[in-house]
């Protein structure tokens, strides 16, 4: 017997599809069919309008989008109360030593860890992003149609065979697609670094030379880096969902995963003046509690979220230099527990 | 391929029987899947006779992953079909393993879900069992019942995308190309993630069972 026999034979059974549930989903189609009812309508999400507009970033929406299609009628009962306990956050698998020009990298990851670290320098002229993955990439930069690629080489890294490709795109920073573009190159350089380890660099600016590009690949060492942005505490359950470009940290409940803990650092510009938190967040149920947080004043609001009857609280904090974080948790959470898990959230860009 | 998929139907568990009106609707003159799908883009109530067909077999591959959760999730499964018809595209792959990629899809807003289910039938699998009084099959079954706590805990384990790989070819029966296809990766990303899960699985059962490789290996 090989495994797949074994998976066929002895892995978990499928409970039988009873004719309640077969009518059940074929009405359902039904339905969809026919059209929608428009008073079955679940509401927009009002959790999603909070998001987008104190977020301002394009991941919340990816987010949000993900939340809505997890099935809102999911398993699981909403938690009541939160016991917190002592979390440590997943970490990037690798470290460059030494790090170019002291750049402070930013992480992109799930639950089992980081798998994109960004290195850019603020002005966001010169940087590389680091990619671990498991898998061969299946994009190359051939393969996107606006790429222009130039040139392609067999190279080696660590004795490892490894494809570096030259190429240039467009580079967009106005607030609409294809606004206000300049041509950039790059070098993008992949490798399978260690067993199912799979290492691409694409760099750009002045790290997107040949040399500095395998300069970068030949300092990676296996020394886990923590998130960017750092929890302390967590409820017990909950686990992290993803976390995103160091700014943004999103936490589920494993026993109802429509329930969340985001916790955000929104660009200065999107910051909210302290005394216009209230009017600026959507489905405010009660007043703007004035707290302390890392010992600066901080401004609580409990709110609607609009999203499966969920209450929560709204939080918008600062950090001890000042830079401002948003924290938005379930009304399961307590006030003092919303107090107490804010102060333990870190932020090291 | 053709002749792959026969190969692999014949010596597999058979699935659910099929439902009476499907029985009925064998006659060579009834639409293809693929007919059904695409009068649907213009005529929608057709679309209920691809329900029809594939429930039973969504809903088993469904169940198996995600217990009595497949129940809500083959009603997702099926109105996320209905509303990409227009996108599908039969010379890519088809009806079935289209479904069962959509189902696959669904699966993974309940990755968790999953795993627990895992979790708590491998620890079931060390509680006895119950067993009818016919000793027929009695070596199997006990071989089976060995198998199924590792099994479910190696299941627990494995990464999200490679499980996704080892059950749509293990319970889907899937080719490498049409998982690839569901997907949407390249076939040797699919066969890397095979070859770890299964990888994976083989060493998680340890010396449970002798296990060998088969031609599936290079399918």
């Amino acid at each position: 017997m090989n495994e797949l026999t074994a998976l066929r034979e002895a892995g978990p059974e499928a409970p039988a599809l009873s004719s309640a549930a077969r009518s059940a989903a074929r009405a359902a189609l039904l339905t969809e069919i026919t059209g929608p009812d428009p008073v079955r309508r679940r509401r927009p999400s009002r959790r999603t309008t909070l998001r987008l507009g104190a977020a301002g970033v394009a991941v919340a929406a990816a987010w949000t989008a993900a939340v809505v299609i997890a099935a809102p009628d999911g398993p699981g009962t909403p938690a009541g109360s939160v016991t917190l306990v002592d979390f440590a956050m997943p970490t990037f698998p690798l470290s460059l030593d030494p790090v170019p020009d002291g750049l402070r990298p930013a992480f992109d990851g799930y639950g089992d860890g980081a798998t994109i670290a960004g290195y850019d320098d603020p002005a966001g002229e010169d940087g590389f992003t680091v990619y671990v993955d498991d898998d061969e990439p299946q994009q190359r930069p051939d393969d996107a149609a606006e790429n222009e690629v130039s040139a392609t080489e067999e190279v080696t890294v660590d004795g490892e065979g490894a494809e570096l490709v030259r190429y240039s795109r467009d580079w967009c920073v106005g607030d609409s697609p294809g606004e206000d573009c300049s041509r950039r190159s790059y070098t993008w350089l992949t490798w399978e670094r260690a067993h199912d380890q799979w290492v691409t660099i694409d760099a750009y600016g002045r790290y997107a030379s040949r040399e500095r590009v395998l300069e970068i690949a030949a300092s990676m060492v296996d020394r886990p880096q923590p998130a960017t942005l750092d929890i302390g505490l967590a409820p017990a359950g909950w686990s992290v969902r993803a976390f995103k470009m160091g700014r943004v940290l999103t936490l589920v409940n494993d026993a109802y995963e429509q329930q969340e803990i985001t916790v955000h650092v929104p660009l200065p510009q999107d910051v909210v003046p302290a005394d216009q938190v209230l009017s600026s967040t959507m489905g405010a149920i009660g007043p703007q509690l004035d707290v302390t947080v890392h010992g600066r004043p901080a401004q609580l609001v409990l709110v609607d979220t609009g999203y499966l009857d969920q209450r929560g609280w709204y939080l918008q904090a600062q950090f001890t230099d000042g830079t401002t974080f948003v924290l938005q948790v379930p009304d399961a959470f307590t006030q003092e527990q919303v107090l107490e898990f804010a102060e333990q959230v870190t932020h090291n860009p | 391929m053709s002749g792959l998929r026969v190969h692999a139907a014949a010596r597999r568990s058979p699935d659910p029987v099929p439902d009476p009106a499907f029985l009925r609707a064998l006659p060579s003159a009834l639409p293809t899947d693929t007919e059904l799908i695409t009068r649907s883009v213009t005529d929608p109530g057709q679309f209920t006779d691809l329900f029809d067909r594939h429930a039973t077999a969504v809903h088993r591959y469904l169940g198996r992953r995600v217990g009595d959760l497949a129940d809500d999730l083959l009603s997702e499964t099926f109105l996320i079909a209905f509303r990409r018809r227009a996108a599908y595209r039969p010379d890519h792959v088809e009806a079935r393993p289209w479904l069962l990629g959509i189902a696959t899809h669904v699966v993974h807003g309940h990755q968790r879900a999953e795993r627990r289910r895992y979790r708590v039938l491998a620890k079931a699998a060390g509680q006895p069992e119950e067993h009818g009084a016919d000793p027929a099959d009695a070596t199997d079954r006990l071989d089976a019942q060995a198998l199924r706590g590792p099994l479910a805990a190696a299941l627990a384990a494995l990464k999200p995308r490679d499980r996704d790989a080892l059950l749509l070819l293990a319970w889907g029966d899937l080719t490498y190309e049409e998982i690839a296809a569901v997907l949407d990766v390249p076939v040797g990303t699919v066969r890397s993630r095979l070859h770890r899960a299964r990888r994976q699985t083989r060493a998680a059962l340890g010396d449970t069972s002798p296990l060998h490789d088969t031609s599936e290996e290079t399918r």
